[in-house]
């Protein structure tokens, strides 16, 4: 314990900053995926059709419900031999956690658009609207602006979910670290630079959801 | 229903404007009656205020008559033609009528996301096919006539409530309504911010707007009212001038409710 050397994080530096970058490409593709998917399932959610209404429930329900590691493991192992097709690493990854994000954001949009309330439609009623008018122009984009500050906080979640995905070989900032302490045998050092990286990023952008938030709430308020 | 021929709101059938009968509305799978059998009619010079004690059907009066609500029973006609009926539990409306019909609400029920520009026109542009420019030009000519037009490009949050409210009826205004329903609109506002709001809806009435509004405030009834209608238990209970109204109302239930009210407005609690 006294002879701790954070050295070895500098000279791994490359390595790590191109871990930290697939990791945040990683999130970043899967939150605007995810964030497109959510918003379709929670209109499905919405639907006149009760099948379709139960489809997405089962979705939304399934995926928030089972843990994140297994969705990736079926993805990668059972879902590859249902199709017949390889699915490599990085492709697991993307599915996986895109399905994750629009379990978790679907049910974001669905509080946005319930907290609409009565008297917006009432407004729009009496000035003539019609529903597919009154639903494009006026709802749903109330809707989208409320459901920001819940899907920013979904992006941390995501953020820090992806780290599982090292688990079937994606090389992103946590596969890196682990190799990176196995080979140098300095895991405390490693390990602990990289959960001030991942602490770092998440805590930082919460900060910008707050920001967000209020400049928000301003913006829905009649 | 055609939409082809547009409905023409004609003065000649004055005594026929707006003719209510045996309005029923109910909630709660009918266990709770609002309004129950109620009449009512009212001329093209008519300016009505509904007063009377909460629950006792007034907004949902107002409601039914924008075509908001589904009706259990009853019928409104305007100017002899058949706008709104109960058929079997449905209820028909005629959207050419309605459209013509504007509302202003106590929550002011502006859309937050959009600016004030774009509340006056979203309704004309997306739904009446009224093209963008002259939408605008128009919504500048209605704010500018009510002193607003520093506004237009205003988010409803950055506005004060009786603002708020004067561009909610200024919103109605876009779309040249015939008739105007006003429920409430200045009970939520903080006392000093509701006489602009009622000083615009007293310049409509001057220009011979037919209206309808339903109001706690009693110095404003008396003002703006050309007959004053006490809406109690679904019916309307009482219908006099309002100089008659107030100085001699006939049924009980008035009386006590006037007392109530000066009473309350004499010597606050």
């Amino acid at each position: 314990m006294d002879n701790l050397d954070f050295s070895v994080v500098w000279k791994f530096r490359d390595a790590l900053a191109w871990g930290l970058m697939m990791s945040l490409l990683l999130s970043g593709i899967c939150s605007l995926a995810g964030t497109v998917l959510g918003f379709f399932i929670a209109l499905c959610q919405q639907s006149r059709f009760r099948a379709v209404r139960w489809a997405a429930a089962l979705y939304v329900e399934v995926l928030r419900g089972a843990p994140t590691l297994i969705t990736l493991f079926w993805v990668f192992f059972c879902l590859p031999i249902i199709l017949g097709v390889e699915i490599n690493a990085f492709w697991s990854s993307i599915i996986a956690l895109t399905l994750y994000m629009g379990a978790i954001t679907s049910e974001s949009f669905r509080s946005s658009l319930k907290s609409i309330g009565q008297d917006q439609y009432d407004a729009c009623n009496a000035l003539g609207l019609a529903p597919a008018t009154r639903t494009f122009y006026v709802i749903a984009p109330q809707a989208l602006i409320r459901a920001i500050p819940n899907i920013l906080s979904n992006v941390i979640s995501l953020f820090k979910e992806s780290t599982l995905v090292s688990a079937v070989g994606m090389v992103e900032l946590m596969y890196t670290a682990q190799s990176i302490s196995n080979i140098t045998a300095r895991p405390i050092e490693i390990l602990t630079a990289v959960a001030l990286i991942y602490f770092v990023i998440g805590y930082g952008f919460s900060w910008v959801v707050s920001s967000v938030e209020l400049r928000i709430r301003a913006r829905v308020q009649s | 229903m055609t939409v082809l021929q547009p409905f023409v709101w004609g003065r000649s059938m004055a005594d026929h404007f707006l003719k209510i009968r045996g309005l029923e509305k109910s909630y709660a799978m009918g266990v709770i009656k609002v309004l129950n059998g109620l009449d009512l009619t009212m001329t093209s010079k008519d300016r009505l205020v509904v007063i009377g004690p909460s629950g006792g059907g007034k907004s949902t009066l107002l409601r039914c008559i924008m075509g908001l609500e589904n009706i259990a029973a009853g019928a409104i006609d305007i100017n002899g033609e058949p706008y709104i009926g109960a058929d079997n539990g449905a209820t028909r409306i005629d959207r050419r009528i309605q459209k013509q019909i504007g509302m202003v609400f106590q929550s002011y029920t502006l859309f937050p996301h959009l600016n004030v520009l774009k509340n006056l026109t979203l309704a004309p542009v997306r739904s009446r096919g009224v093209p963008r420019s002259v939408a605008e030009d128009r919504a500048r000519e209605i704010m500018r006539r009510f002193g607003l037009d520093q506004k237009l490009t205003a988010y409803p949050s950055e506005l004060s409530g009786g603002q708020k409210q004067r561009v909610a009826i200024a919103r109605a205004l876009m779309l040249d309504p015939k008739l105007m329903l006003f429920d409430e609109v200045t009970s939520a506002l903080d006392p000093e911010l509701v006489s602009e709001v009622i000083a615009m809806i007293i310049e409509l009435a001057d220009g011979g707007m037919p209206m309808m509004i339903v109001t706690h405030d009693m110095w404003f009834a008396r003002r703006i009212a050309t007959r004053v209608v006490f809406c109690a238990g679904g019916t309307i209970a009482e219908d006099a001038p309002p100089e008659e109204f107030f100085a001699r109302p006939t049924s009980q239930r008035a009386r006590d409710f006037i007392n109530n009210v000066l009473h309350a407005n004499a010597e606050p609690a």
